[in-house]
């Protein structure tokens, strides 16, 4: 009897067998001597009722047939598990490198896509995230773009106006608060809100109850919202702690709520760095606004949020805002040249770092290329290798596809456990990312590994398993598998396919990572130029702290400026006299933190400039010595000093930038009007300083004016101790003598200025360390993967090269076959490596500082270094190919 | 089928009899049956079938298609490990359940 294959089909087996049985059972009775149409009724009669019978199996059939083929498939699939696991087991080495390779890759782009997704992917914590958008005001064709905070006067503007297309918008600003009470005073990082913010955001107090529309009222009774942490820190999660009074700056205010865990908006990372928002909030005041707040249209000190109505898109908002704006400025002041910008809320959390991120993420997506790529050589090469094993198996029943489904088993098998092995470490590398770059990165507490970055994760194995698993199936193909068993693999065409395919993947690894090279060169040395920039300050060897005097709840400087003048006068003289001290002052923004304030002035005796014309400058109060305590070099004029008071002579100091913008060749003398000063009188310039980077060390230089905090009185400055020896080792005398100025106060963010220089390039520090991590990573894996394409061919050229050396080729004419090979492979790659960076340059220019993203140094440079590692990857193969002995070659097959 | 429900799984045994000797198609199973029995056990032998389709789901049996001694195709039934236990089972259990029948049929009043 011979086996036949045939496929399933319910309704033709029954009837098939039913019809078999009627046509012996005729036979039968024709053979006891029936007509054939009787022998045909006689066989049916004895049968019964055949139609019953025929739709009974029919029926029963179907269900049988279906569970069968599930059992089939279950019981195929556990083989087929079973059988991977001892192959990959069996295959010990084989196993190792392409697990470790997809853990790395894995590994890495999950950390950096985790990091991606909590930065600006996920939706933000709030209620329907996407219908919030901030509110600022930009001068589109100035100098400075950027975006302007309002003033309390264009906000109540931008609310009457957008009346029709925001359910609400609300005004909030920074406020930081000296918690006193039990325990060491600590500054707070405040927001002063208006009442209907957290309803805007959607989001309700955990105990409590939110902001009441009369707390917004002037002169209503202070109350305050607590965050969780504040809660939990200082309070100890106290229960009872709705209704109690605390003391901020001085002042008492009653707890009216706690904020649910996680909550701190604002956080000061989303937010342009000026407006000096804590890296998280930590309570909330009510903001209250005057009659006369709301007609007041400087300072611009204040942030706005709004919630479109439902239906309405932000450009209509948008256009509703800016429409009325227009409609105020021609009727106030023609001349001013002012929009509105709103980005989305999330537009605005994630702009900063956008760019950055997905460099990254594009690094990251080659070096996982790459990892895939090794990973499906070594698979294609193995399949190769167990060519014979597919063939015994097709001789003996399996079909083709059967043998493809193996094969996609075992390396969804082998993927998957590289990308759980990927998710668990990316879970450290996260972590490690993140350390990288402390509160610098917005929404870094939203960062996590969560069921999203593991089902992208998860996706990722099965595709990349599968995709392996179909590309070594192509090699099965069942008209070569006979050949196999006849043939050494070597010979046949699909091992010249084969060959190509590996060798187009090496190709593509060493362009990958020829790119990385270079962009990761372009970081460093950008990172290299940025340290040795000039910020015109001298950071070694000076230690800093914030002080905020308390400011109440209204900000009086007729009052109380003169109070906030004389305990910082006091303060830095007491420190002076400290022995370890040279010089004692103290600064509204401290250098590279990206706070400057800024503002506009007249010049004496130029025409007035028109209103939004203005020219500007960043402004800077300073008191005691100042400039010798941050190191900032003097050009000509003097410094301030202990003669420049309140009563005497108003003074400013100008950076040379200053003056060569706006003051021509002789700067000393002339006089300034500066609109940011509260009395707006003139001012003499007495002395010229160097250019000081108060933004990032990237940023393009600005006019600096700085003017003596006696004359502009400011409740909070950065205190800056020039010392001998430890600068820490100052730090218990700074303390000291603040508190016995005034017990109250906290001494916050104690630093050394260098760490605030290294701070101020974190985020460059991260994205250029991770894409160094991957260049080098991808390199490793470049080189493994022509490593093993050159000594495959050399295995698999054993016999040839035996071949030339009986007829007399010498070890170096083997030695430069190979290497031939192996550097047409290199060549191939660093041409489109070359023209993939040069293509991709004009992604990575504003990342970039002192060099041009198509450097040819860099470029040449980076060739070099893959050009040295892919001949070492091809020279070990070569020397054992040079080694080839003709005897042992010609003997083996 | 007055003979068949005498004992049930009565047909279910003398199917798995008749191929335990080697795999056999429905026709031949049932032929063997009427030869053996003379008849007795099938009236309808369309009945063999749900029997057949019955016991190869309750994998007892196992089919194959073959090429039959007249040179078609036919569904073949071989007994499963699974049957051949079953077939070995219900053989004793009939062979003392008749057994005890018989002796009380022979039994004369004490």
């Amino acid at each position: 009897m011979k086996r036949i294959f045939r496929r399933s089909d319910e309704a033709r087996d029954v009837g098939d067998e039913l019809r078999f049985h009627l046509d012996m059972r005729a036979r039968e009775f024709m053979e006891a001597g029936m007509s054939p149409e009787d022998a045909r009724k006689a066989a049916a009669d004895v049968f019964g009722d055949l139609g019953a019978v025929d739709a009974q199996l029919r029926v029963a059939r179907g269900i049988h047939v279906r569970s069968r083929a599930r059992r089939a498939w279950r019981q195929e699939l556990i083989a087929d598990v079973a059988f991977a696991l001892r192959t990959l087991r069996k295959n010990i080495g084989f196993t190792a490198a392409a697990l470790a390779t997809l853990t790395l890759g894995i590994g890495a782009a999950t950390a950096v896509f985790t990091v991606v997704d909590g930065v600006l992917l996920r939706p933000l914590p709030y209620a329907d995230p996407s219908r919030l958008a901030m509110i600022w005001l930009t001068q589109p064709k100035s100098e400075n773009g950027g975006d302007i905070p309002l003033s309390t006067g264009f906000y109540a503007e931008a609310v009457g106006a957008g009346k029709d297309v925001f359910s609400s918008i609300a005004a909030f600003r920074s406020w930081p608060y000296t918690l006193t009470g039990a325990g060491e005073p600590e500054q707070i990082s405040g927001t002063r809100v208006t009442p209907t913010l957290f309803t805007i955001l959607g989001v309700r107090p955990k105990l409590g109850r939110d902001f009441a529309e009369t707390d917004g009222d002037s002169g209503a009774a202070p109350v305050a919202i607590l965050s969780y942490s504040l809660w939990q820190r200082r309070f100890g999660g106290d229960a009872a702690i709705v209704g109690r009074s605390i003391d901020l700056s001085g002042q008492s205010f009653t707890i009216i709520g706690v904020m649910p865990a996680g909550f701190a908006f604002p956080r000061g990372a989303e937010l342009p760095k000026g407006l000096q928002f804590g890296l998280r909030s930590e309570i909330w005041t009510p903001y209250q606004l005057t009659a006369a707040d709301r007609r007041r249209y400087s300072p611009m000190n204040t942030s706005a949020i709004g919630r479109l109505k439902p239906g309405v898109t932000l450009a209509r908002a948008q256009g509703e805002l800016s429409a009325a704006l227009q409609a105020w400025i021609k009727e106030r002041s023609p001349t001013l040249v002012l929009d509105y910008r709103m980005p989305t809320l999330k537009q605005q959390a994630g702009q900063s770092v956008r760019r950055g991120l997905f460099l990254l993420m594009g690094a990251v997506g080659f070096l996982l290329f790459i990892a895939c790529a090794n990973v499906a050589n070594l698979l294609i090469a193995r399949t190769g290798a167990r060519r014979r094993e597919f063939a015994v198996r097709a001789t003996l029943g399996a079909g083709r596809g059967r043998i493809v489904r193996q094969l996609v088993t075992e390396n969804v098998l082998l993927a998957t456990t590289g990308s759980i092995l990927g998710v668990a470490a990316s879970v450290w590398a996260t972590r490690a990312m993140l350390g990288l770059v402390p509160g610098s990165l917005p929404r870094a507490d939203d960062v996590g590994v969560d069921w999203r970055v593991a089902l992208t994760a998860a996706a990722l194995a099965v595709v990349v398993g599968a995709i392996f698993g179909l590309a070594a199936g192509t090699q099965v193909r069942s008209g070569d598998l006979a050949d196999s068993l006849r043939d050494g693999e070597a010979r046949t065409t699909s091992g010249r396919a084969r060959r190509i395919g590996r060798r187009s993947l090496v190709v593509a690894e060493v362009a990958l990572s020829l790119m990385l090279i270079i962009g990761a060169s372009l970081l460093a040395t950008s990172f290299a130029r940025l340290q040795r920039a000039d910020s015109g300050i001298r950071a070694d060897g000076t230690l800093t702290a914030n002080i905020v005097l308390p400011i109440g709840t209204r900000f009086d400087v007729a009052n109380d400026g003169p109070g906030w003048a004389a305990f910082f006068r006091q303060l830095t003289e007491q420190l002076a006299k400290a022995p370890q001290v040279e010089a004692a002052g103290a600064v509204s923004n401290l250098p590279l933190s990206d706070a400057a304030e800024g503002g506009g002035f007249a010049i004496v005796g130029q025409p007035t400039p028109q209103s939004g014309q203005a020219p500007h400058t960043q402004y800077l109060v300073v008191e005691g010595d100042y400039f010798r305590a941050m190191g900032i070099r003097l050009i000509s004029g003097r410094f301030f000093d202990a003669t420049d008071n309140a009563g005497s002579a108003r003074v400013l100091v100008v950076s040379r930038e200053f003056a060569r913008r706006h003051l021509g060749p002789s700067p000393l003398g002339q006089q300034i009007i500066p609109y940011f000063d509260f009395s707006q009188a003139p001012r003499t310039v007495v002395g010229i300083v160097d250019n000081v980077q108060y933004g990032s060390l990237d940023s393009p230089i600005e006019a600096q004016a700085y003017v003596p905090e006696r004359q502009m009185n400011y409740p909070g400055l950065n205190v800056v101790l020039r010392t001998r020896g430890d600068p820490m080792a100052l730090l218990p005398v700074l303390k000291r003598e603040v508190h016995t100025l005034n017990a109250t106060l906290a001494v916050s963010h104690p630093r050394l200025m260098s760490d605030v220089m290294s701070e101020s390039l974190a985020r460059r520090r991260f994205s250029m360390t991770l894409i160094g991590i991957f260049a080098a990573a991808a390199l490793v894996l470049a080189m493994v993967g022509l490593y093993g394409v050159i000594a495959l061919s050399v295995s698999q050229r054993h016999r040839e090269l035996g071949v030339r050396v009986a007829l007399g080729a010498q070890a170096s004419d083997v030695l430069r076959l190979v290497l031939g090979e192996g550097l047409r492979i290199t060549a191939a790659g660093v041409l489109v490596g070359l023209a993939g960076a040069f293509a991709l340059s004009q992604l990575v220019t504003s990342l970039l500082y002192g060099v041009s993203a198509t450097s040819p140094g860099i470029y040449t440079i980076a060739t070099t270094i893959v050009v040295c590692v892919t001949l070492i990857a091809s020279y070990i193969p070569a020397t054992r190919a040079a080694r080839v002995d003709p005897n042992v070659a010609l003997r083996s097959e | 089928m007055a003979g068949s429900d005498l004992f049930t799984g009565t047909l279910d045994i003398l199917i798995l009899k008749a191929v335990s000797w080697g795999p056999r198609h429905g026709y031949a199973i049932g032929r063997w049956i009427r030869e053996t029995t003379s008849d007795d056990v099938i009236v309808q032998e369309g009945a063999l079938y749900p029997a057949l389709h019955r016991l190869e789901r309750k994998d007892l049996l196992d089919e194959e298609w073959g090429v039959s001694e007249t040179g078609r195709e036919a569904k073949y039934y071989k007994l499963t490990a699974a049957g051949r236990a079953h077939l070995r089972a219900e053989s004793k259990r009939w062979t003392k359940f008749s057994s005890a029948v018989t002796r009380a049929l022979d039994a004369t009043p004490a």
